[in-house]
Formats: structure tokens, sequence, C-alpha cells
């Protein structure tokens, strides 16, 4: 074949093929067909990048000197830094990153020591001895000591402050010698030493007594791995590595803390890299990022529970719900997980109780589980035969979806035929009427409870007038809740959780929803980051590649 | 000229009076503050304690002289969440807010102006067709959705402006972009529709008919009419501006007093929500008194008026 013939043929063939592309349908099926091959691609790159990922995370290890600048975006900007102070979760996790306690919570929740080497607790569970490290010193180069624990316990619960309480669980503080410090309680309390780890930060005294009040909170300082930089309001607070840390010097140069309230934005902020960990994403929002590049989606569980409350002490009284049986009933006839599929996209545990995963004594009762005819049977055994009608209250614009779930579980009840007339109400109001107990005999709401133990949601939805958002009172409940509180031994109190757990099912308090489950979004490039169940995280081990 | 700045001025201070009762009452029927301040372990006996050490036991009266005297001097109180005067926290917003404000109305002056002006004195041109088309969508989309779209495409696709905070030049585009739009579309179809009106008037046409340069009259006749509704727009718009930032400021995380707001509202901080309240009607009290006197810089009818 000649050069021409064959330029000619070349040519004869594309008007050919733009011919047929442009009428016959074959030629479209062609080009589908690559398109195909193109995703098939994809595919593949997408799978080298996991693969790669997991190297990573296995083979890399933390840097010599502290290295590179983490941020992290949290949803609103704390109130203060000063520990004692902090209003709420996202403000306490901060400020904790510059401070230590005397003990720390490991893995399952269980106490580890920190600023404290040791401790002894004497038999009736009253006086707490702790031993502390003696090779301390806080960012101004002040020593630990045991007078600075005094000092510490002496301002925070006197100060006045609105979580004093938390310090005023000991009703004295001394210092034994130079590294050793008593302290007494008035009664046991055997949440004392998880709320010592949550709760009593340490600053320096001399650096304090010098500044006063307005100069802490203008630069705080404490023993932590992350020394204060600065704090401009509503836009960002920077902490640095502290080179001289007791545990050695943490592997992040500098952290950022970067307030981003509107959770799309959180959302943005991870894709585009400008933020390492986003936290308080909703399901769909971290779903959205599942397979983005760079970017990791981590989930745990809260201690939190969401429940349908009785009222056995105002509106409640003389209810169809004062009954048990009308109790366990509608707990069987709500279909918890079918909630759980259709609003979180599966991502929340089914309630078994008050008491989550997570916490100590957790996992001796199953849920009630979807069973509308016991729940049927049950109503008929309690005179019940053909249902009743009650008034049910849940808040709006609180909690995820709640306004759904509660709307849903009206509709669950009206199926074995409790005639529910549901009220949503602007949650200001709803707290309103909850504190002053005039929600209707059915309302719903949700607990969280710090530390490890389900005892503080306990005593404040079940300890009846004495608690302000308490609707139900039980003498069996409090008698074990008593107990709870003067057991200093961690198993004889899971014990006496699972008795509690096996009578709340027997007599239930409540509709046992859910525990939901906590999204946040980190770039692959950090490394060792695992927050704790209430949103505590320790950034000391936190360590970011290619930096 | 006095007399009409007097009897401006006058209406000012009674209408700040009007927003102080109104912030005061309104912050007081929204709910009882305790049980949101409160942890939720608190004791109904902490609770009252609270009540009574923040005042709000005592009678509406008492709490509103108290209130009122505070006011008029700047104090507010201490935030109920943050636990500092609430004033001065405004105050450290304020740089904020007003830069965003600032470069919000002259990127909706600069490009709203001339575009009005060519649409009105070309009606029907096809860079009227453009300034109206731009106007009914800067008033028509909803800018909140609008500010989600923008930090989608331009900040997580193609990465030209950072997604949220203030922390380069670049940060303040997008929430300039955003807040300005509307203001702008205002701006257009105001300065329009006013160069259309004066066209039409007589004294135009007797202008033109005495043989007057179009320069001319432009610039004595039309400009200095069409000005007076626009300063009034353009007051009216930056004093929205500086205190209805609220959702775009809390979508860009841009730490100014509309973040704040939005904030304190969730925590229902009463002393806070109140200095923020307050001092942003002042702020639009003293622009309008502002675009009072340039009406009177404008136009001698008001100058020379009795």
């Amino acid at each position: 074949m000649s050069t021409k013939r064959f330029w000619t043929f070349v040519a004869l063939l594309a008007v050919g093929v733009v011919a047929l592309a442009a009428c016959a349908p074959t030629e479209v099926i062609v080009t589908e067909e690559v398109i195909v091959t193109q995703e098939v691609v994809v595919t593949e790159e997408v799978i080298v990048t996991q693969e790669v990922e997991v190297i990573t995370e296995v083979e890399v290890e933390a840097p010599e000197v502290p290295t590179g600048t983490l941020v992290r975006a949290i949803s609103t900007f704390p109130n203060s830094l000063d520990h004692p102070q902090a209003a709420e979760r996202q403000a306490s996790t901060t400020d904790y990153q510059l401070y230590d306690s005397l003990v720390w919570f490991g893995e399952g929740g269980k106490i580890e020591p920190q600023l404290a080497e040791s401790w002894e607790v004497n038999e009736d569970g009253t006086e707490y001895t702790f031993f502390l490290r003696d090779d301390v010193v806080f960012h101004n180069g002040e020593p630990f000591n045991a007078d600075a624990v005094v000092f510490n316990w002496e301002r925070a619960s006197t100060a006045g402050f609105e979580y004093s309480y938390h310090w005023e669980t000991a009703s004295n503080v001394e210092a034994v010698d130079e590294f050793t410090v008593k302290a007494t309680l008035d009664s046991p309390d055997a949440l004392f030493l998880s709320t010592v780890a949550d709760n009593w930060a340490m600053i320096p005294p001399g650096y304090f007594e010098e500044v006063g009040q307005e100069g802490f909170d203008a630069h705080p300082m404490g023993t932590g791995p992350f020394k204060f930089v600065e704090w401009v309001k509503g836009d960002h607070i920077t902490m640095e590595a502290n080179m001289d840390y007791w545990r050695g010097a943490p592997k992040i140069q500098t952290v950022t803390f970067r307030p981003i309230p509107e959770s799309a934005t959180r959302v943005a902020a991870i894709q585009t890299g400008e933020a390492d960990i986003v936290t308080r994403l909703s399901s769909e929002e971290a779903q959205s990022l599942l397979g983005v590049e760079n970017v990791k989606v981590v989930k745990y569980p809260v201690e939190r529970v969401y429940y349908i409350a009785f009222n056995n002490l105002t509106t409640g009284v003389d209810q169809p719900t004062m009954d048990a049986k009308v109790r366990q009933a509608m707990n069987y006839a709500v279909d918890v997980d079918t909630i759980i599929a259709a609003l979180f996209d599966g991502f929340a545990e089914p309630a078994s109780g008050f008491v989550v995963a997570g916490e100590l004594g957790f996992g001796n009762v199953e849920p009630f589980g979807y069973d509308p005819d016991t729940a049927l049977a049950l109503l008929d055994e309690a005179g019940y035969p053909n249902g009743f009608a009650m008034d049910m209250a849940c808040p709006v614009g609180a909690y995820t979806h709640f306004e759904e779930v509660c709307e849903a579980i009206a509709g669950y009840l009206g199926d074995v035929g409790i005639d529910v007339s549901l009220e949503l109400m602007e949650s200001g109001q709803y707290w309103d009427l909850e504190a002053n107990k005039e929600l209707p005999p059915l309302f719903g709401d949700s607990w969280s409870a710090a530390g490890g133990e389900a005892f503080r949601r306990l005593t404040g939805a079940l300890g009846g007038m004495d608690a302000s958002y308490s609707a139900w009172s039980d003498p069996t409940i409090d008698d074990l809740l008593a107990q709870i509180q003067a057991t200093p031994d961690q198993d004889a109190r899971a014990a006496l959780y699972g008795e509690l757990q096996e009578y709340m099912q027997e007599d239930p308090p409540f509709i046992y929803l859910y525990q939901p489950v906590q999204f946040e979004a980190i770039n692959t490039r950090v490394q060792g980051y695992d927050p704790l169940p209430f949103e505590g995280y320790d950034l000391f081990d936190v360590f970011l590649v290619g930096e | 000229m006095q007399r009409y700045f007097l009897s401006k001025l006058g209406q000012s201070i009674l209408l700040l009076f009007g927003v102080l009762l109104l912030v005061f009452a309104m912050v007081r029927v929204t709910g009882d503050p305790a049980t949101l301040m409160m942890s939720r372990q608190a004791s109904p006996e902490d609770m009252e304690e609270f009540r009574e050490r923040m005042g709000f036991n005592d009678p509406l009266l008492v709490q509103f002289g108290r209130f009122m005297s505070g006011a008029i001097v700047g104090d507010f109180g201490n935030s109920l969440h943050f636990k500092t005067p609430a004033m001065p926290m405004v105050l450290d917003r304020l740089p904020a807010t007003l830069q965003l404000a600032f470069t919000a109305l002259v990127f909706a002056v600069v490009i709203g102006v001339p575009l009005g002006l060519i649409g009105g004195f070309n009606p029907g041109s096809y860079i009227d067709n453009i300034a109206r088309g731009l106007a009914l969508l800067g008033q028509s989309v909803p800018n909140f959705w609008l500010a989600l779209i923008m930090i989608l495409y331009f900040a997580v696709e193609l990465r030209w402006f950072p997604s949220f905070g203030r922390d380069e030049w670049k940060s303040v585009v997008m929430p300039a972009f955003v807040l300005g739009l509307p203001v702008m579309g205002q701006i257009v179809r105001m300065a329009r529709s006013s160069v259309l009106e004066i066209r039409g008037e007589d004294y135009i046409r007797t202008a033109r008919s005495k043989g007057l340069e179009r320069r001319t009259i432009y610039t004595k006749h039309v400009f200095r009419n069409v000005a007076i509704p626009l300063v009034s727009v353009i007051g009216v718009q930056f004093g929205y501006m500086l205190g209805g930032s609220i959702y775009i400021e809390a979508i860009f995380a841009w730490p100014g007093m509309g973040q704040l707001l939005e904030q304190s509202i969730g925590w229902r901080d009463f002393p806070l929500v109140q200095a923020l309240a307050v001092f942003t009607a002042v702020v639009v009290l003293a622009l309008n008194l502002l675009t009072d006197m340039t009406y009177a810089f404008i136009d001698p009818r008001i100058r020379y008026g009795k």
C-alpha cells in the first residue's frame, strides 16, 4: 500500500467513524466501555492508597524531636482555659493539654498514675493518700509538690466556680511530706479517683499568686505536655511543646485549636487539609468523608444514653405507667433497631439500660428488643387490653434527629394501642418544665456522664425530688446507688451496677433508646490519636507523618 | 440645619431607649436561665442560689433599673458563660466584623453603583440586562446556601481560598462576597431606577433644552439626585451587615460579633446577648444619624429647610 493510499484510507476511516458516531448506537456503547475502563483504574488507585495508609500506620515511627503543627477544629470556642471554670467538654478537653492531674484514665476507663505515682485508700474509703512524682515542674519552672496540690484544692473548692463541687468532694487535703498528700472525704465516694482524674488540673501556686485570676486566665499554665502560647478570642488558641515534660517531650511542636461552629465547614476544612482533626460530625457528614483522600473517619461510642422517661413523682402519678408491666410493654413496643437504621444510618447502639458500653458494670443485660406481641400480652395482663391515652413531650433542636425519634416512638406505641399525643417544644422552655417536673408523664431526653461510670447519670435522672431533672423515685434504686457510692472496690461496684441493671429491666423507669456514636475525622498524617468515650484525648502520643 | 440635626438626635435617643427596653424584656421571656446555665447535676437549691445571685428573683422594675444604670456606662455585667465583662468581649470582636462589613460594602458599592448607573442610562442594553440579572440573583439567592456552595467549590475543589477563619487577606474574600451580594443587588436596582426616574424629570429636560453639556447635566442634576436614595440604602445596609452577619460569620468561622452572638444565644448568656444587641443598636443608630447628616450635605432642601 502506497503512502497516499494509506492516508486516503485513514481519512475515509476517520470520516466513517465520525459518521457512525453521529448516527449509529453501536458507537455509543464503545465510548461507554472507555468510561468503564477508566473507572476500574480509579478503583485500583484507591486500593493502592489504602495499602499505603496501612503501611504508614505500622512502620512510621514518631519523630525524635517535636515536629509540625497540628490543627484541631472544635465546634465552639472555650469559655475559659482555667480547668475548673470550663463550662463544657470542648473547653475542658482543650485546656487539659496544658495540665495534668494526679491520676488519669487508661484503657477501659481504668484509673492510672499520672502526677501521683501511686496511692493508697484506707479501709472505709474516706482517706486517699497520694505519693507524688518528685521530678515534675510547672511550665514556669516552679516545682510540683504536695503544697501545690493543697493550694490547688483550696483555690478551686473555695472560688465559687460553677464546677467547684468536683473539688468539694474532698473535705480536706493536706500535705504529709514534700511529695505525699492526703485527701479526706466526709463519706466514701467510689467515684473520687475518676473525679480527680477528670477535674483536678494542677496549676503553679507561686505564679497564680503573682498574676491573680485575671492574669492566669490571660496566660494559663500547668505541668502538661503543651505550653500556652496565645489565645485570639474566637479565632485560635496556640500551644507549643513542653520540652521539659516529665514524660519526655511530646511529638508535635505546635497545636492550634480553631473554633468552627458550622459542621459543614468543618467537613470542608478536613478535606482541604486546613484542619488535621475535626470533631462533632453527624453520621451523614462522616459518611460523606468516607473514601476521601487523606481523610480518616474515627468513631467511638459516647457516654450518653437517650431515653423516654416515665414520671412517678408529679404528672405520672395515677397513670397506667405506674405499673411496671406497662413500662416493660412500652419498652418491647418500640423498635429501636429500626429507628437507629433509619435515622442514624445504623451508627448508634441500642441501649440495654442506663449503663452504656464503656462504663463500669456494662454488659449483663440485653436490650428489650422489638416484640409487639409480648407488649400486647403484658398490657393485657396489666389490665389495659384496649390500651390507653397519654401525653408525651420532646425537645426540638437539642439533639440530632430526636424529633423524628419521638414521632417514631409515638407511632410504635400507637401500634400496641397506646394513644400518645406528642408535643414538641423549644428546648429552653422544655428544660424549664423538666426542672420544674411539669412535663407530661412521658418525656424524651438524654443524659451523659463522664468518668467511666454511669453513677451521676443514675443519681441525676433517678434522684427523685432532690434532683433537678429527675421525675422518678424508687427506694430499691436509691439503696443500690448508695451501696455503689460506698464501695471503693471496682469489681464489687461493677457487680452492684449489674444488679441495678437487672432491677431496672424488671421495673424500668425509662424506655431505653440508644447510645449515640461520635464521629470525628482526622487527616491520615495524624498518628496515634485515640479519643476516649467522653471526648477526652491525650495529644502526648500523637505525631504527624511527612513533616 | 441645627434643628434638623437636633430632632434626628432626639429621635435616635428615643429609639435607643426603646431598644434597651426591648432587649431587657426579650431575654426574659425566653425561659429560665438557671435551667440552661446550670449543669444537670445541680440540685434545686443550687439553682435557686444561682437565681438569687444573678438577681433574677428581684422585681422586674428593680432589674430594669439595674440594667439601665449599667447600660448607660456600657456595663452589662459579666458574661455568664465566659465569666468576664461582656462589653469588652464585644469590642474585642469589633475589628473582625468591621473588616468584613467594610470589605463587603466596598465590593457592593464598587460593583453595584456603576452597573446601576450604566443600566439606568442605557435601559435594555446588554450591560443593563447583566446588571438586572445580577441584582435579581444577589437578592434572591439565600446567602447561607451560597456560602456553603462557595466553600465546596472555591475552597474544597479549587483550593483558591481558605474554607474558614481570618488568617490572610484571602480569608475575607468569600464571606465578604456572600455578605455583599444582596447589598450589591439592592444598590444596582436602586441606582438604576433612580436614574430612570430622574432622567424623565422636567428639570432634566429643561437643562437639556437650555443647552447644558451632557456631563454637566449628569454631575449637577442626575448624580446628585441619585445619590440621596443610594446614601440611604448604603447607610441602612452597612448597619445591617454589622449586626446581621450572624450566620455568615458562623459558617465561615469568622471571629466577629455575629459569631459571638450566635454562640451566646446558644448559651443563653443574657449579659452578652444584651451587650451585643445594644452595641449593634447604637452602631446602627449612629449610622442612621450619619446618613441623615449626609442627606443634608447633598440635598440643599434639607440643609435650608425649616
